[in-house]
Order: C-alpha cells, then sequence, then structure tokens
C-alpha cells in the first residue's frame, strides 16, 4: 500500500455513458487510473464491470462521454490498434496452436527477425513460467497453465494497459491464492498498468494498488483497499466488502466535525466527521467491523469502551471463532471474532461476556 | 451390459433388410447370366467393361460431378454466410429470414421443381446443367446452413475477439482463427451437399432438358434389359465411392476435433 499519488494518469474516464437499447449499463462513469497502477473493477454481477472493461479494450462502443488511454481520446479506435491487451476469463487460448504459435500470435505483423521473435516468445514463457512448454499443444494444457499462456500472449506486446477479466475465476481456491501472488509480483516487474475485473472482494483487496466498486452501472467508492475497508462510502459497499455489523443509531448533534450518536446497545458515541461519510438518505446506523470487536476475559480491562452481551452463536474456524452476540440487553446482535491463541478458551452459547470496542471503529451511514 | 434377445434380433434384421439389396449389386454385377437370378454363373469383368465403355454414361458421370462440385461449393459458402450471420449477428428480420432458408428442407422438392421450371420458362432462360444446378443449390444450402450453424456456434466468441486484440483485421481474424476452427464443418458441409446432389433426381429430371445426368440416366437405362448389369456394375462403382467419401469425411472430422481438443461424440463411423 505504499503506492505514490504522483504517477501520471493512464486512463480518465469523463461522463462514460452506455446503453444496450433501454439498458443502461454505464451510468456516468468518472475516475482515473494511474500508469503502472494494479486497479480493481470490483462489483456483483451485472454491475457493469466488465462491460467497463471492454469499452476499455475497444469491444464495446460507448453511448456518450470520453475515454482517454494515456492521453489520447479513443473514440473511434478499434480494439486491434488500442493499446491494450486482455487476459480473457475463458483464456481464448487458440486450439489449433502451439503453446509457441499463441503466444507468437501478436507478433505477425512485427517487422523483427524470426530468430528474435522466437527469443521475445521463449522469453515471455519463460516470465509466466512456462519454460519448455513451446512445443505443447494448446489443448492438453491445464487450467493453470491456460492462463499463463494467456499472460504470455499479452504481455509480449508490451501494452500499455493489461486487461484481465476474471483471470481467476476457473481456478480452484489453491491455485487462485497462488496465482493471485504470481500476479502481483508480475504486475511488479513488468511495470504495466494492470486493470482486472473480479467479483470476489478478497481478491480484490489482496491485488490491488486502487479498487473502484461499482453497483448498478455506477462506480460506488473508488479508493485504496485500506480506505475500501475501513471507511467505506456507503453501507451498500460496506456491506460488499468483507463482514460489518449494523447497529442502529439516532443522530444527536452534529456541528462541523464531530457527531454524537446514541447506537442502540452501546450507548452514546462521539464520532469524528471523517468517520462519517456523505449523506445518503438511509435511516442512520453504524458500522463495526468484527475484527474490532474483542471479548474480555476474566478481569481484563477494556482500553476505551465496552458493552455487556450473550452469546448467541459459536462459529469455529479452527484459527479463529465467530461469536454472535447480543449487546447490553437489546436485540442488536453483532458478530465478533476472535483468534483462538493458546490458553483462550471457546465460549459456550448463552455465557455472559463482555464486549470491549473502540468509538474509531465506527463508520456512521446516514 | 444386459442381454436383450429380441432387441438384438430386431437390430440384426433391420440391418439385413436395410444392406442385402445393397450388398445384391457386387453380386450380380460380377455374375455372367444377363438375369438376375440365383444360382450364380462364375465371374466375369465384362458388365465394368461395358459400363467403362459407354460413351453416353460417361457424359452423364461427367455431368453429375460438375453439377455436385458445383452444388457443394455455392451451397457451402452460402452457408459459412448465412450460419456466421445467424450465429454472430443480431438484425431485424432474422428468424423470419433464416426459417426462408431452411424452408426447402421441408418442402416437396416436386414443387419447388415445378415453380422452378415456371419460372425459368417464363423468363426464356433456357434449361441447362447451370438450371439444375441453381434449382439443386436451392434444396442443399438448408443443409449446409444446419451443420455450418452448429460449427459456428461450438466457436467460443472470445477467440475472434483475442485474436483482435492482438492486433488483427476482422479478415485476418476470420482467416487464421475461424476458418481454420469451423474447417470439419465446412468438410462436413461440402460432402453432404455433394452427395444430395450426386444422387438427386427430380431437379436433375426436371431442369436438366435431357441432358445427361447420372440419376436420370440410371433410371432410363432400367426399361432396357440388357443394359439392367452394367447398370449393377455402375451401382457397385458407386457404392465404393461413397464409402471412401464417407471414410475421408470421418478421417477429416476426428482430425479436426484431436485438432481442437475437443471430446469426440457421435459420428459417423
Amino acid at each position: 500500500m505504499t503506492f505514490s499519488d504522483d504517477r501520471p494518469t493512464m486512463i480518465e474516464f469523463k461522463d462514460v455513458h452506455k446503453y444496450y437499447g433501454d439498458y443502461h449499463a454505464l451510468r456516468g462513469i468518472n475516475g482515473s487510473i494511474r500508469a503502472g497502477e494494479f486497479f480493481s473493477l470490483l462489483g456483483p454481477s451485472g454491475c457493469g464491470k466488465t462491460t467497463l472493461l471492454r469499452t476499455i479494450a475497444g469491444f464495446e462502443d460507448i453511448s456518450s462521454g470520453v475515454i482517454m488511454i494515456d492521453g489520447k481520446d479513443m473514440v473511434g479506435v478499434a480494439a486491434n490498434v488500442r493499446p491494450t491487451n486482455m487476459v480473457f476469463q475463458s483464456y481464448a487460448i487458440f486450439p489449433h496452436m502451439t503453446v509457441e504459435e499463441n503466444v507468437g500470435f501478436g507478433l505477425r505483423k512485427d517487422p523483427r527477425s524470426k530468430e528474435d521473435k522466437a527469443r521475445a516468445v521463449a522469453e515471455a514463457l519463460e516470465m509466466v513460467g512456462l519454460k519448455g512448454f513451446g512445443k505443447r499443444a494448446a489443448h492438453a494444457l491445464s487450467g493453470g497453465q491456460r492462463q499463463r499462456v494467456a499472460l504470455a500472449r499479452a504481455l509480449i506486446l508490451k501494452p500499455k494497459v493489461l486487461l484481465l477479466d476474471e483471470p481467476l475465476s476457473a481456478l480452484d481456491k489453491k491455485m487462485r491464492e497462488h496465482m493471485q501472488v504470481e500476479l502481483i509480483k508480475l504486475q511488479r516487474q513488468v511495470g504495466i498498468t494492470f486493470i482486472l475485473v473480479t467479483h470476489d472482494q478478497e481478491e480484490a483487496l489482496v491485488m490491488s494498488d486502487r479498487i473502484a466498486v461499482m453497483f448498478e452501472g455506477e462506480i460506488a467508492q473508488l479508493a485504496d483497499p485500506e480506505t475500501l475497508y475501513r471507511r467505506p462510502a456507503t453501507r451498500k459497499v460496506a456491506d460488499f466488502i468483507g463482514t460489518m455489523n449494523f447497529i442502529p443509531a439516532e443522530i444527536l448533534s452534529e456541528s462541523g466535525d464531530a457527531v454524537e450518536v446514541e447506537a442502540k446497545g452501546l450507548g452514546r458515541v462521539a464520532l469524528d466527521i471523517a468517520q462519517a461519510p456523505a449523506k445518503t438518505g438511509e435511516t442512520p446506523v453504524v458500522g463495526l467491523r468484527p475484527e474490532t470487536l474483542t471479548l474480555l476475559y476474566d478481569d481484563q480491562k477494556a482500553p476505551e469502551r465496552e458493552t455487556d452481551g450473550v452469546i448467541d452463536e459459536v462459529i469455529y474456524f479452527g484459527d479463529m471463532t465467530y461469536y454472535d452476540v447480543y449487546l447490553g440487553g437489546t436485540d442488536v446482535e453483532v458478530r465478533l471474532s476472535m483468534r483462538n491463541v493458546p490458553g483462550r478458551p471457546v465460549l459456550d452459547v448463552g455465557t455472559k461476556v463482555r464486549v470491549a470496542w473502540s468509538p474509531s471503529a465506527l463508520v456512521l451511514f446516514r | 451390459m444386459k442381454r436383450a434377445p429380441i432387441l438384438r434380433g430386431f437390430t440384426l434384421f433391420y440391418l439385413l433388410f436395410l444392406y442385402s439389396p445393397i450388398l445384391l449389386l457386387p453380386i450380380f454385377a460380377f455374375n455372367e447370366s444377363k438375369v438376375m437370378a440365383f444360382p450364380l454363373q462364375g465371374f466375369t469383368l465384362t458388365w465394368f467393361v461395358e459400363m467403362a465403355s459407354d460413351q453416353n454414361l460417361r457424359n452423364a458421370a461427367k455431368n453429375s460431378l460438375i453439377i455436385a462440385l458445383s452444388v457443394a461449393t455455392l451451397s457451402t459458402v452460402l452457408g459459412i454466410f448465412a450460419a456466421r450471420a445467424s450465429v454472430r449477428y443480431r438484425f431485424p428480420g432474422k428468424a423470419p429470414l433464416m426459417s426462408m432458408i431452411m424452408l426447402p428442407l421441408v418442402l416437396p422438392e416436386m414443387i419447388v421443381a415445378m415453380a422452378l421450371l415456371v419460372v425459368l420458362l417464363s423468363l426464356n432462360i433456357p434449361l441447362s446443367l447451370f438450371t439444375v444446378i441453381l434449382g439443386q443449390v436451392l434444396i442443399c444450402t438448408p443443409f449446409a446452413v444446419a451443420i455450418l450453424t452448429s460449427a459456428f456456434q461450438s466457436l467460443d466468441r472470445s477467440l475472434e475477439e483475442a485474436a483482435l486484440d492482438l492486433g488483427e483485421t476482422p479478415w485476418s481474424t476470420f482467416r487464421l482463427i475461424i476458418l481454420p476452427l469451423v474447417m470439419p464443418g465446412i468438410m462436413a458441409s461440402f460432402l453432404i451437399c455433394f452427395t444430395i446432389s450426386f444422387d438427386e433426381f427430380i431437379i436433375a429430371n426436371f431442369l436438366g432438358s435431357g441432358q445427361p445426368i447420372l440419376s436420370v440416366y440410371i433410371f432410363g437405362q432400367f426399361r432396357f434389359p440388357a443394359k439392367v448389369p452394367s447398370m449393377l456394375a455402375l451401382g457397385t462403382v458407386l457404392v465404393c465411392f461413397s464409402i471412401i467419401l464417407l471414410g475421408f469425411a470421418e478421417y477429416m472430422r476426428r482430425r479436426g476435433i484431436a485438432k481442437a481438443g475437443g471430446k469426440d461424440s457421435g459420428g459417423f463411423l
């Protein structure tokens, strides 16, 4: 997360709209992606993230607005001359060619000599860890290998932007986690702007420098992963990224840089204005991540605030235990997570507990 | 597997009923007697020699080949356009247009032949091999479209987009990616159209204006008992020809599937 803000802009969206007949797929996209950034478009299916990616690649026209890539307006520029390359969800490996032919496909019109091209192909294969696979038939590869071929094929052209359309969704969990790390390393190595489309919030948090969360054709929030997680802009974003407890609250006073609320089960809390994103007209609630709540054992003291509770449900995960706890004799239930360290027993349903929390971890949605 | 003697017997009977008449062709083609009757009277190649020296027959065979090759080529090319358009693009009136292309499949051939004859005559277009080709293309195109549509449908759209993305034009994408991958479908369409055209009778008879065409010629020769044995020899040659053709088609199909890494399901042989 040490991404510097002073890098030049690579892609810029200005009020981009896309209609499919009556369907309004992109509803005024604004924002910019910086050069060398690992950027993710995150959202549920049908939110427009893939459509947005395809407008960058040039597979979809936009109905109105402007998309600039490296300072050039892309309206009317065909996909085959844009400085972008794509890794497709299905990988789109040409089945009638060898691995080598696939990777070298984009070099067909390259004026370099045959030997130079062969060297470039070999280098690209080595970069993705497929050294010596060149002569294999493309259809004889495993899912992970296909993905690497697709990566090598796209990167060999040294594009300004690499577009990745849910590239990991077809892999099993272990392989996916492995490839996440590989992709991050690869991106740092080549320094190309990566734009990843994903519906997996964990994947986006792990891999990205910045993330645009999209709902219904709009960007709900564009921020770095930590901001997105700790300071979600809306309740919907908070709900989509990780787990968050929502507690009904009443706004008592609001003045300049402070908001005072009465949260059910927690009591009166004074919040900094930074903890209260712009109003959206929702019923006020405060949000708390499970890991910001802690069970107090024996005579432990809460560093800041504490609240009584009763355990309603225990979910054991091995390294962690999730507890659902009713707060302070109310019907407000929160989920909290505790690491299972030695000497800390897993508690039973019905146990009366004390819950420690910190006002600075709260986010107010209103 | 369970044993089912009745089903097994039925299958055997069915196959026998289907193929034994065809097996009679070579048997009598090599028989010395002019009459098709058992017992056989000794081995001879006379009928094949007589067949090969029949100038009219050779003409008819040549005409049939010209027609069948033209029809197979034209129908397959038209089929490629239609199948590609129907799989890949959306345009107004697509559904009725496609059904109209497929309609000759269920339309009695008799009606097509009569209608075409009336139109051609009223337009003062002389009947020739060309008019036969025209009529047969109408009949064969639906088969080509049906075969090629399924070939185009099994093509992943993102393969095309990947080629575009890697700098190819739409035309070179078609040539380098789409065409090689639908080639087995194109071969299948060509061979089926060729076969349909080769033994087509009604249109050849109506629109051929007495030009010797194999199917019409064979039918005509059966009026003369003396000609029957050489027709049986011809039939034998055609059966062998069909088997070779089918074997070749199947070989191409399997090679295509293996090349594309697909799983083999179905097929002819």
